[in-house]
């Protein structure tokens, strides 16, 4: 290569050199006879494994019954086995210098455990008796239950969770997905005899999937897993409601007033699709070139043009049966109404104009390029998997996904932000004193006033 | 310049650190370090605003800065066929900050924002990484508002901004890194064409963060806002990083803090359930046992239920501290508390604080080492000491230094009932 004159080396923008291809690492994907699927990827960086027990029922699938039932059946399943006491479970973890979690979202149950690969027989064991013996001690689901309850009074503090709340439930109303978390009321109804009873309902193989990646050899590790779990009796899981969603006619503002906020938290959106879509990608680079990277329009504007905000993001949300894209930003009191015109602004803007070649270009390397990172850890490379697995997305879908980024047009984007940035139906919800904001909001709309507490004032 | 290659993945991250963090900035001007932070994006010699995020995101990467105690860094984490199109940037704005009025008005709005929404307009916020400083140290470095009082951000001026540059970001007092998918032959050569011609200039001389002995004990008590549990939390002053007490109380520490097997947790939360949540560590919680060079504290972070005071809840704690102190730990404890730590280590290295930046723990432990102890091959031989810490040395540092002389404590009082 040519030495260039010094000047030239300072003031020149260094092209970039070709790029090194992605070598996907070996990977062994099989279904037990009792329905257990496994997925298992070897990665060398460090002497550890990371892995991912998931059951493909989570509060969704009880929400009719009791909001956040699956999380807490989660949280109480890893606090006793029929063999070992709460005390045992977690002196035995760090015996293997493992970590290890519980818990549900709208979709999943998972147990997640990471740990040293010269205890990996013990901690699979200790897994396996988690999804198949756990005992549900009443004093431990007491316990749970009261730090359940100090946490949602906590959240009901704490601004961006009552922005999401009132959110989704503005999206998805009495729909599983309309609810992110119980009353107070909700966790004190529940009794340790409905968590045996979603457990027994929904832990099953036939509704699991076992993600694994580390330093293993997958077929040895296969074995492993197979002594394990292969006498875990077959078993599935009853198909989770789907009960229909409320029309949103027309564009609309919601308030959560909590008095003293000295500042405000914003969040808008419509319904949008799920993972699974036809339009997904194109959705996934429309958001990114609007609000989804740091060089994004809306981090340009309201962040390093005007100084409104700190963290401006939008996002496409994928939910098993349905998906949403919203828009967020904690702003200056005084700049609501601003704000909102900007974010407004920039939606529109990409319904209209089309996206020129090189912000275009520049987005599908973004998009390609933080796909590769992800690829690069223990964690990232588990959560691909997982993501594509649960899913039952495409057998090649990874290994596809950066040329079929790179595939997408202008037009691709334009039709996206015309279909999914549907800003004459969009929802918007601001959460803030009102005494600061109300008037602002009310230049959206007439906004419906609510307190921290969901009631209606 | 510091190269550390792993081939696997076709991925690099690079950082720049500088041996300046909010500790030592300057006074009547809290906060500036991070704010300052910020002005690194706003533009440099040859890449005007925004040119620093546009040439990353475009070349398929991500990037950001942050401002600790006592480094402050800039990273960034690309496809490896842009680590020259880095280098180049890192370099540019290593050279020369080019920024004017505009941008520091604008970034002083955004960093409040900031500060509202992490701090101000949050349950807990600040609570108790901003709490504890002021009441546990005398030395204004050590005890200031480290995120920033608002009328000191509004004092600031880019007059100040260009001394600040001037002083601390000289080459001379900094290190770069580079990792992954790397050829460090022709990584080091890269590095030299574009930092090569980097202006000298001198180390600034070392600042003063040395703390009067402690003694007695010091309490303060903050209002908490928004959120309705009370919060207590404890801070021991910490030894001396590289000491062998230091070695012990890393282990004293995972003892008390290590999870839900830990002795804090164990006790408060799931047998006295006194407790609804406990955490802690030493340098916590903006920090980690490794990344700080100067006096620091080991933090227990406890929300309590409204029935117990707080007087009854640190008793309670007090009872655990005793313990310790006087029966210390047998070695049938020790041994899984060093396997968890020696696992810790190791997830650390891969992922550590910023989940998406691969191996930034690895990027954030060679840049500490290099800065502060003037050695980055501590990476492979720092576990080695921990992992010979006897029992008897983890009681001895327990005594002295659990005690009441040697601790802060601040409590945060809720302002509203949320008692059933």
């Amino acid at each position: 290569m040519a030495t260039a004159p010094r000047s030239e080396t300072q003031s020149v923008i260094p092209a970039l050199a070709p790029t090194r291809p992605v070598i996907w690492p070996p990977r062994a994907h099989k279904t037990l006879s009792n329905g257990l699927e496994i997925v298992l990827v070897e990665s060398h960086t460090i002497p550890k494994f990371t892995g991912e027990l998931f059951f493909r029922s989570g509060n969704a699938a009880v929400a009719a019954k009791a909001p956040g039932l699956a999380d807490m059946t989660a949280t109480v399943a890893r606090t006793g086995t029929q063999k070992r006491t709460s005390r045992e479970i977690e002196e035995d973890l760090r015996r293997m210098g493992a970590d290890l979690s519980t818990g549900a979202g709208a979709d999943t149950s998972v147990i997640s455990f990471d740990g040293l690969v010269d205890h990996s027989n013990d901690l699979l064991a200790l897994v396996s008796e988690l999804a198949r013996e756990a005992s549900f001690p009443p004093e431990e689901f007491e316990r749970e239950r009261r730090q359940l309850v100090e946490g949602l009074r906590i959240e009901r503090t704490t601004p961006s969770f009552l922005a999401s709340e009132r959110f989704r439930r503005v999206l998805f109303g009495s729909h599983p997905y309309g609810t992110i978390s119980p009353t107070e009321e909700q966790a004190m109804s529940y009794g340790v005899e409905d968590l045996k009873d979603y457990y027994q309902r929904y832990y099953r193989p036939g509704n699991a999937l076992l993600v694994m990646v580390g330093d293993f050899a997958p077929r040895e590790m296969l074995a492993q897993i197979e002594k394990v779990f292969v006498s875990w009796p077959s078993g599935t899981a009853d198909p989770v409601p789907d009960p229909p969603l409320p029309e949103l006619a027309s564009r609309k503002v919601y308030l959560v007033h909590l008095p003293g906020s000295v500042q405000t938290q914003i969040i808008l959106g419509n319904r949008a699709i799920t993972r699974k879509h036809p339009d997904w990608l194109r959705l996934t680079l429309a958001n990114s070139i609007y609000g989804g990277a740091f060089n994004s329009r809306l981090v340009m504007n309201i962040r390093e043009q005007k100084g409104y905000t700190y963290s401006p993001r939008s996002g496409a949300h994928p939910l098993r049966q349905h998906g949403y894209f919203s828009v967020g930003a904690a702003v200056r009191n005084d700049v609501v109404a601003a704000s909102l015109t900007e974010i407004f602004y920039e939606l529109d803007r990409m319904r209209s104009t089309p996206v020129g070649e090189e912000e275009l270009d520049d987005a599908r390397t973004y998009l390609t390029g933080v796909f590769s990172l992800g690829l690069a850890t223990q964690d990232g490379l588990a959560g691909q998997l997982a993501t594509a697995t649960l899913e039952r997305l495409a057998e090649d879908y990874l290994e596809t996904y950066r040329e079929r980024v790179l595939k997408l047009t202008s037009a691709d984007v334009l039709d996206a932000a015309q279909k999914y940035f549907d800003t004459a139906h969009a929802q918007i919800v601001v959460v803030g004193d009102r005494a600061q904001i109300e008037s602002q909001a009310a230049l959206f709309g007439n906004p419906e006033v609510y307190d921290a507490q969901g009631k209606r004032i | 310049m510091v190269a550390s290659p792993d081939r696997a993945a076709p991925v690099a991250t690079v950082g720049v650190y500088y041996n300046i963090g909010f500790r030592i900035e300057p006074r009547g001007r809290s906060g500036f370090a991070h704010l300052f932070e910020h002005m690194m994006f706003q533009g440099s010699a040859n890449a005007g605003k925004m040119v620093h995020i546009k040439l990353v995101n475009s070349s398929g990467g991500v990037l950001n800065g942050s401002t600790h105690y006592d480094v402050t860094n800039y990273y960034e984490s690309v496809p490896s066929n842009a680590l020259e199109r880095v280098l180049w940037l890192e370099a540019d704005r290593m050279r020369a900050l080019k920024v004017d009025d505009e941008n520091l008005r604008n970034q002083r709005d955004v960093v409040k924002e900031e500060v509202r929404v992490n701090v101000l307009n949050q349950p807990y916020g600040g609570f108790p990484w901003l709490d504890l400083p002021p009441i546990a140290y005398r030395n204004w470095s050590n005890a200031h508002n480290f995120y920033g009082d608002f009328d000191d951000l509004d004092a600031a001026t880019l007059d100040d901004v260009q001394k600040f540059f001037k002083t601390y970001y000289a080459p001379a007092n900094a290190v770069l890194l580079m990792l992954g998918d790397i050829d460090v032959d022709e990584a080091m050569r890269l590095a030299e064409r574009h930092f090569g011609s980097v202006p000298s200039g001198p180390a600034p001389a070392p600042a003063d963060t040395s703390e009067p002995p402690q003694i007695e004990e010091r309490r303060g008590v903050v209002e908490e806002k928004f959120g309705t549990l009370p919060g207590v939390a404890i801070g021991y002053q910490a030894p001396r990083r590289l000491t062998p007490e230091w070695h012990a109380a890393a282990m004293l520490d995972q003892a008390l803090h290590g999870g839900r097997a830990g002795r804090v947790y164990r006790r408060l939360v799931l047998e006295q359930q006194i407790a609804v949540d406990t955490e802690g560590g030493i340098h916590y919680p903006v920090g980690d046992l490794f990344d700080y060079n100067g006096p620091t504290l080991m933090v227990t972070r406890i929300l309590h239920k409204p029935e117990y005071s707080v007087d009854q809840t640190l008793a309670a704690y007090d009872q655990i501290i005793d313990e310790m102190k006087e029966k210390g730990i047998t070695a049938a404890e020790l041994e899984p508390v060093k396997v968890k730590f020696r696992s810790n280590y190791f997830s650390m290295l891969e992922g550590g604080h910023g989940a998406s930046i691969p191996r930034y723990g690895l990027m954030h432990l060679l840049a500490c080492f290099s800065l502060f102890d003037s050695e980055p091959n501590l990476v492979n031989t720092i576990l080695d000491p921990f992992m010979n810490v006897s029992p008897e040395a983890v009681q001895s540092v327990a005594q002295k230094m659990l005690t009441r002389q040697n601790r802060s404590i601040v409590i945060r009082r809720p302002v509203k009932k949320g008692a059933a």
